[in-house]
């Protein structure tokens, strides 16, 4: 299903490459795949990705009964955890950067590519990348943590951070969002028809964005792999 | 020598529930059985031995190493538990390859391992097929596959037995008893009696969490023979074997059943009261239309020996 | 060795008796598991928060005088009309809280019995599968329901209490009806949507995933198109956009969007035929095992 969805991004692209071909659409498609779709890939995408693979590393084998599997191993508890963790993001990663690519592709097919273009797109997938790697560490959390953290996760991914990044001053660096949008120009200096996504954003500097979206990665998941080192998994009859 | 697992003073309560209680234990190389009916707590022995769980109280440590949190002793242990949980669209190859990749194997190796496991629990032909859609004597036979793929020196089989067919308990059982010829250390836990009588003669007793006998078969069966057996004989002159059965003195109690035309005896010497019916068959009048031991069962054994 | 006394297979060719409420217990033993969720009573209580806000305004909009200073400027808020109760039935807060409580509670309806293998224990007992299916539906039926169709018909019999007179009765004779007629369409649309997720997967997770993805991706798909497209027509992405437009025609109210409000109600309807589908198709009894 997740596939599918990722596909989401690739058919907007088409249905926007048709409708310009129409002649009904002026803006460029630089423009458009920075204004529309990085929407979807950074409010939608990579939240419901970590959230559904995050909160399923720990609490899928739980259910499951197949933990007994895996920490019957010579290895320790926490690589237990990073390993999940890290073929979750690798899994997703390819999900996004795939779609991304080509969604990116199909909307700007009549550009001649220049280095600055090469660099605008490896910009937003490294941007998407960072985001989904953090919100992945919070779910991996979450999902070590509690029973079932998909609630929770939900509430967070888009009862939170949808909420709070509209709020001025320090609240909206609060969220892991805040830190994105701040990496991506267009949220910085947002103007005419779209402003309206990206009010309020006083962003954060770009270096010490990165750090903190680095920081909340590693934090998150060495709690998740010190938790699942020291806490029992009771498995269910 | 020291013990291959020790157990000293294991506790472990779930809430307000017990699981153990003040459990000790060493367990040798061969076959050691427990036995005890369901919710004795020898799952949650077996967890603890295995590092799935911790103790509230107590230590379990195998060959002289603590158990939980320590990752170097699954090299020389395995362990398969009881749920029938899989990864069920891994077949059943894929499912042992995998694992095993988690001890360092290089893939070579691993994959000729998952091979030689198969081959042993004789799941070769359905190597490449989905767990899922395996019996449930397979699923139990690459259960025991992945306990048994790293070659441990120590076993642990969360009742290996459970739900199969006679042919593929044969089959398991044969498989428990080559390993056993291998030198290694086995546990095994059931709640059934002649199960674990065919895999070993040392048992011991498991029963509302704590050990409540511990032996051979001889001195188990010799425990529960010096308590009273029950044995019910349904018969139209029911009357009259209770007349002559009353002047046996290892006859202790009698109760009518007359709606059901059936008598209850309590005896202590069940051998001396079969011979004697059989005799009473023979030479008087009677029918018998059947026997039956009200208590022949695991539970009643460990009521008699905890003195319900 | 003693011989065969019977062979054969025997269909068994008795009627099933007329048991008309089949069902029941397996909408009873629903709505029992849901209660015995961690969190979900609080959740649940916490859904009537919008009733209680509304029939608090019912009861100062009869009291204006007395409230002068709370109403200051906001008399067109406290008007209770027709747009009064949609806006009760198409808040996106109630709709939130109906999502979470259905995560909660009917997320496993399908899912749990197609993960544990029930779905044939049910129908080796005399049901039908519209009885099992039923008896599903009722579970979501019933919580939707409590949150949607009860506080709404409650709220309107407040408004005649607390007015005293029938001049409201009088004044929109016809509300009632379209009270009960889109509470019931919403109720049927939600019984859908919360069947056909847990019919998609074994995985409890995976259909909480599915309900939200499909309702925040709708409201992006709906953002982005009218951004592109600049038409009303957009609304009919997104899942609460249409909801709102058919509420609009039912209560005869001027539609959110600039479209006609029947096109919404067709699309919903479509979407809850082909749902009953899937799910139909999904519900067998024998493991099919690929």
């Amino acid at each position: 299903m997740f596939f599918l969805l990722g596909s989401a991004s690739i058919l907007l692209a088409l249905i926007i490459r048709f409708y310009r071909l129409a002649g009904q659409w002026t803006e460029s498609g630089q423009i458009i795949f920075q204004n529309i779709l990085m929407v979807f890939f950074l409010q939608f995408l990579i939240v419901i990705l970590a959230l559904f693979y995050g909160t399923s590393i720990v609490s899928e084998e739980v259910e499951g009964k197949t933990l007994p599997y895996l920490s019957s191993r010579p290895l320790s508890r926490a690589s237990i955890i990073i390993g999940k963790y890290l073929s979750s993001l690798a899994v997703t990663s390819i999900m996004l950067v795939s779609t991304l690519l080509i969604s990116y592709f199909i909307l700007n097919l009549d550009r001649d590519f220049q280095l600055q273009d090469i660099w605008t797109i490896v910009r937003y997938a490294l941007v998407l990348l960072l985001g989904l790697a953090a919100y992945l560490s919070f779910f991996t959390f979450l999902s070590t943590w509690l029973a079932r953290p998909i609630l929770l996760g939900l509430a967070f991914g888009f009862g939170w951070e949808n909420i709070i990044q509209y709020f001025p001053g320090t609240t909206q660096k609060l969220s892991i969002v805040h830190y994105l949008k701040s990496l991506l120009p267009q949220y910085s200096s947002a103007s005419g028809r779209l402003s309206f996504l990206f009010i309020r954003l006083e962003p954060t500097a770009d270096w010490l964005a990165v750090l903190i979206l680095v920081l909340i990665t590693a934090v998150f998941l060495a709690l998740a792999a010190l938790l699942f080192t020291f806490k029992e998994y009771l498995i269910q009859d | 020598m020291t013990a291959v697992i020790e157990a000293r003073n294991l506790s472990r309560w779930y809430g307000n529930v017990l699981g153990i209680s003040d459990l000790n234990l060493e367990i040798n190389q061969g076959i050691t059985a427990l036995l005890g009916p369901n919710g004795a707590g020898k799952s949650t022995f077996m967890k603890i031995i295995t590092g799935q769980l911790k103790t509230n109280i107590g230590e379990a440590r195998i060959f002289g190493e603590k158990v939980w949190n320590n990752r170097h002793i699954f090299r020389r242990l395995g362990f398969c538990p009881e749920d029938d949980a899989f990864y069920e669209e891994l077949s059943g190859f894929e499912f042992l390859a995998g694992l095993l990749s988690l001890y360092g194997f290089s893939s070579a190796e691993g994959e000729q391992r998952a091979r030689q496991a198969l081959e042993l629990v004789e799941l070769t032909d359905v190597a490449d097929r989905k767990v899922r859609s395996y019996s449930r004597g397979m699923r139990q036979r690459i259960k025991i596959a992945q306990a048994i793929a790293h070659d441990p020196e120590v076993l642990i089989l969360d009742e290996p037995l459970n739900g199969l067919d006679p042919l593929s308990k044969r089959r398991i059982i044969k498989l428990i008893k080559e390993f056993k010829n291998s030198g290694k250390t086995i546990v095994v836990s059931s709640h059934i009696l002649p199960e674990v009588e065919a895999l070993t003669s040392e048992i011991i007793l498991i029963h509302q969490g704590k050990i409540i006998a511990r032996g051979d078969i001889y001195f188990i069966r010799d425990l529960i023979d010096t308590h009273p057996h029950m044995i019910r004989v349904k018969s139209p002159q029911f009357r009259q074997l209770a007349q002559t059965l009353a002047a046996e003195d290892y006859v202790l109690k009698m109760a009518f059943e007359p709606l059901e035309q059936a008598v209850v005896f309590e005896t202590h010497d069940r051998d001396r009261f079969f011979n004697r019916l059989n005799e009473m068959v023979l030479t008087l009048p009677v029918i018998i239309d059947e026997i039956t031991s009200p208590d022949d069962n695991l539970q009643a054994v460990f009521d008699y020996l905890v003195g319900k | 060795m003693s011989s065969i006394r019977e062979k054969g297979y025997h269909h068994w060719d008795g009627q099933f008796l007329d048991r008309p409420r089949a069902f029941w217990p397996i909408t009873r033993t629903g709505i029992k598991l849901a209660f015995g969720r961690k969190h979900f009573k609080l959740g649940y209580t916490f859904s009537f928060l919008p009733a209680m806000i509304y029939a608090a305004i019912i009861y100062i909009s009869e009291r204006l005088e007395d409230f002068k200073f709370i109403a200051q400027g906001g008399d067109k808020l406290l008007q209770v009309n027709p747009n009064f109760f949609k806006s009760y039935l198409t808040l996106d807060l109630l709709y939130f809280a109906i999502l979470i409580l259905m995560s909660m509670g009917g997320a496993g309806l399908l899912a749990d019995d197609f993960r544990h293998k029930a779905v044939q224990l049910y129908f080796a007992r005399p049901l039908t599968k519209a009885d099992y299916l039923l008896g599903k539906a009722g579970v979501v039926i019933f919580f939707v329901g409590t949150l949607t169709l009860v506080p709404a018909v409650l709220l309107y019999i407040l408004k005649l209490l607390f007015a005293g007179s029938f001049a409201f009765f009088l004044e929109y004779p016809w509300l009632i009806l379209s009270i009960l007629a889109f509470s019931l369409f919403m109720i049927l649309f939600f019984t859908a949507f919360i069947l056909l997720a847990s019919s998609l997967s074994n995985n409890r997770n995976y259909v909480i995933s599915i309900i939200f993805g499909f309702y925040f991706f709708s409201e992006i798909l709906r953002g982005i198109f009218s951004v592109i497209f600049r038409s009303p027509f957009s609304a009919l992405f997104s899942m609460a956009a249409n909801l709102k437009q058919v509420a609009a025609g039912f209560f005869l109210v001027k539609p959110p969007y600039d479209y006609p409000w029947y096109l919404s109600f067709l699309l919903i309807s479509v979407f809850c035929f082909l749902s009953y589908l899937v799910v139909k198709h999904k519900v067998r009894g024998v493991e099919v095992i690929k």
